[in-house]
């Protein structure tokens, strides 16, 4: 009994640890690495203690401009694919919450099953018809991509966030002489603005990071940060992983500190989205 | 009828881009094309092409090993820090920001940062295993290296899901459980085995099949740490499509292999799709 009350602790204490080395050591150290003057990088044993200093972001500056290019394109498909996605979730999440039917209840089945069809599987059919519309290496195409890939998500979560709103309201609004868009905006929408906020951690959190279609469908002008930084990682030599620490640390900052700031919307979304049906 | 047009972004977006697009790829897996030349109908032609092709069936093996060995491991772990977290731990909403994390972490960077961790001249990890004589990791010759470090990076990026839907299916089971167990003399190990295990058994298949659908897809990671080689020994399914579509041009056994990707995905769908039904009625009942 007594051997428990110092064992457990201690195993709980040692678990503890190797959840947060395993969780932000990976994180850490390239943030800390990229701030490690030259050589310091690949001092053998690594240093945890020195000077820092900004060179690696200064050299990324200059010798990589097309990186921040990259970053620009991030933030307009980022944009544009969370406002497309989360517009077009809300609206139909809306008409699934308050309406039933056989037709309506087989669909939501629909909507699960397609997010479960792996997204290069379209590319093949989509590359032709992209050329062809002239689409290719556009922020709209990647917008279009990406939005489509989570409406179905987000119509599931809208659904159940404003399922939970009273009908009583709506019917309340419609007395009073309110259009159908008009309740969505003004009752429907802020009281579910957490469902909102969680379909937006999603697709934000997609978009700004998405490799495979940004791969196939970009090439010079749309490209996004991700892939400048493929292409990073493909030209790089032993010597300039100072540059690419940088490089993604930049990328990855404004994602990290959105995400743990909005962790309560993700967890809610993470939940609901994929025990709810 | 007068919801229709609210429903119609939705549908378009998604007949638009995936749902027909996919059945358009079943045709284009019955013909044999190319840049520049018109399809020819050939029948199953090209599943055999792909099915008896040494290379796919390596890639196959290599995304299914991944699959079984990464998403199993990954549960374990899940399930254990679940348990932990629910056993009462201090700071407990800070670490579990902490395990969010890697939720942020694009895949690029994670190769960027596991390529650097294992480095076989620099990489803490690997200077920490050497250290401690343990093996290390011979990721860019040794293709079953390789794939381990692919696991890995795999395991990272995804614990957080799979960790959030253990623990708030551990969270939603009443104290009063263990409480009575307690009281009628369980010990920890049949508590859990008995008690907590099958409470959580809905969650864990839940899990586990959403795990498989996106595992199988697998290939950003895999992509930007070898490019599936040395020889195309570390080819995941995913990449043998884009490799047969983008490189070699044969648009016919990459459709064929598209096919074959959304049926396997299909088929665990459908096991997801009716084990949530089976939850939401038990949660009705």
């Amino acid at each position: 009994m007594r051997a428990e009350r110092i064992a457990i602790p201690l195993g709980k204490a040692l678990a503890v640890a190797a959840i947060l080395l395993w969780s932000l050591f990976p994180i850490a150290f390239i943030a800390l690495s990229s701030l490690k003057p030259g050589q310091e990088i690949f001092a053998v044993p690594p240093k945890y203690v020195f000077t820092p200093t900004l060179s690696h972001y200064v050299e990324l500056w200059r010798g990589w401009r097309g990186f921040f290019a990259g970053l620009l394109n991030s933030v307009i498909v980022t944009a544009g694919a969370t406002l497309l996605a989360v517009a077009a979730s809300t609206c139909a999440g809306y008409v699934y919450a308050r309406h039933g039917g056989r037709l309506l209840n087989a669909s939501v089945a629909g909507l699960i099953v397609v997010r479960l069809i792996p997204p290069i599987v379209v590319t093949l059919p989509l590359f032709p018809i992209v050329n062809a519309l002239r689409l290719n290496d556009t922020h709209a195409v990647l917008i279009i991509l990406y939005a489509a890939f989570f409406v179905s998500l987000g119509t599931v979560l809208m659904r159940t966030f404003i399922q939970q709103i009273p009908r009583e309201l709506d019917e309340a609004a419609a007395i009073d002489g309110a259009s159908r868009l008009t309740t969505l905006w003004r009752i429907i929408v802020p009281l579910a603005l957490p469902g909102v906020l969680a379909v937006s951690v999603f697709v934000i959190v997609y978009s700004w990071n998405e490799f495979l279609f940004a791969f196939i469908f970009t090439a010079t002008r749309a490209k996004t940060a991700p892939l400048v930084m493929s292409e990073m990682i493909g030209s790089i030599d032993g010597v300039d992983w100072g540059i690419l620490f940088a490089a993604a640390t930049v990328q990855l900052a404004p994602v990290l500190l959105f995400v743990l700031f909005m962790n309560r919307y993700l967890v809610a979304g993470l939940t609901a989205g994929s025990t709810k049906g | 009828m007068r919801a229709l047009p609210l429903l119609a972004p939705v549908h378009v977006l998604i007949l638009g881009v995936i749902v027909l697009p996919a059945f358009y790829v079943v045709w284009l897996s019955l013909n044999a094309s190319s840049f520049g030349r018109a399809p020819v109908f050939v029948g199953l032609q090209n599943y055999i092409q792909v099915l008896t092709d040494p290379a796919f069936r390596a890639a196959l093996l290599n995304t299914v090993l991944l699959v079984v060995l990464a998403v199993h491991a990954e549960m374990a772990i899940g399930l254990g820090m679940a348990l932990l977290f629910a056993s009462g731990l201090p700071f407990r909403r800070f670490l579990l920001v902490t395990v969010l994390a890697p939720y942020a972490v694009s895949e690029v960077t994670a190769v960027v940062m596991w390529r650097f961790l294992f480095d076989p001249d620099a990489g803490p990890v690997t200077l920490a295993l050497r250290a401690l004589h343990l093996p290390t990791l011979d990721w860019s010759f040794t293709p079953s290296h390789a794939l381990t470090l692919i696991g890995l990076l795999t395991i990272w990026l995804h614990l957080p899901f799979t960790f959030i839907i253990i623990y708030a299916a551990r969270l939603a089971i009443p104290g009063e459980l263990h409480e009575a167990a307690r009281v009628d003399g369980a010990s920890r190990w049949q508590i859990f085995r008995r008690v907590t295990l099958p409470l959580l058994a809905p969650a864990i298949l839940i899990a586990l099949l959403f795990r498989y659908i996106f595992a199988f897809r697998l290939f950003s990671e895999a992509w930007l740490l070898t490019g599936g080689g040395p020889a195309r020994s570390t080819e995941v399914v995913a990449i043998y499509l884009y490799q047969e579509a983008f490189t070699f041009n044969a648009f016919g056994p990459a459709a064929a292999t598209a096919w074959i990707m959304v049926a396997v995905s299909l088929l665990l769908a459908a096991g997801y799709v009716y084990l949530l039904r089976r939850q939401v009625a038990a949660d009705a009942r």
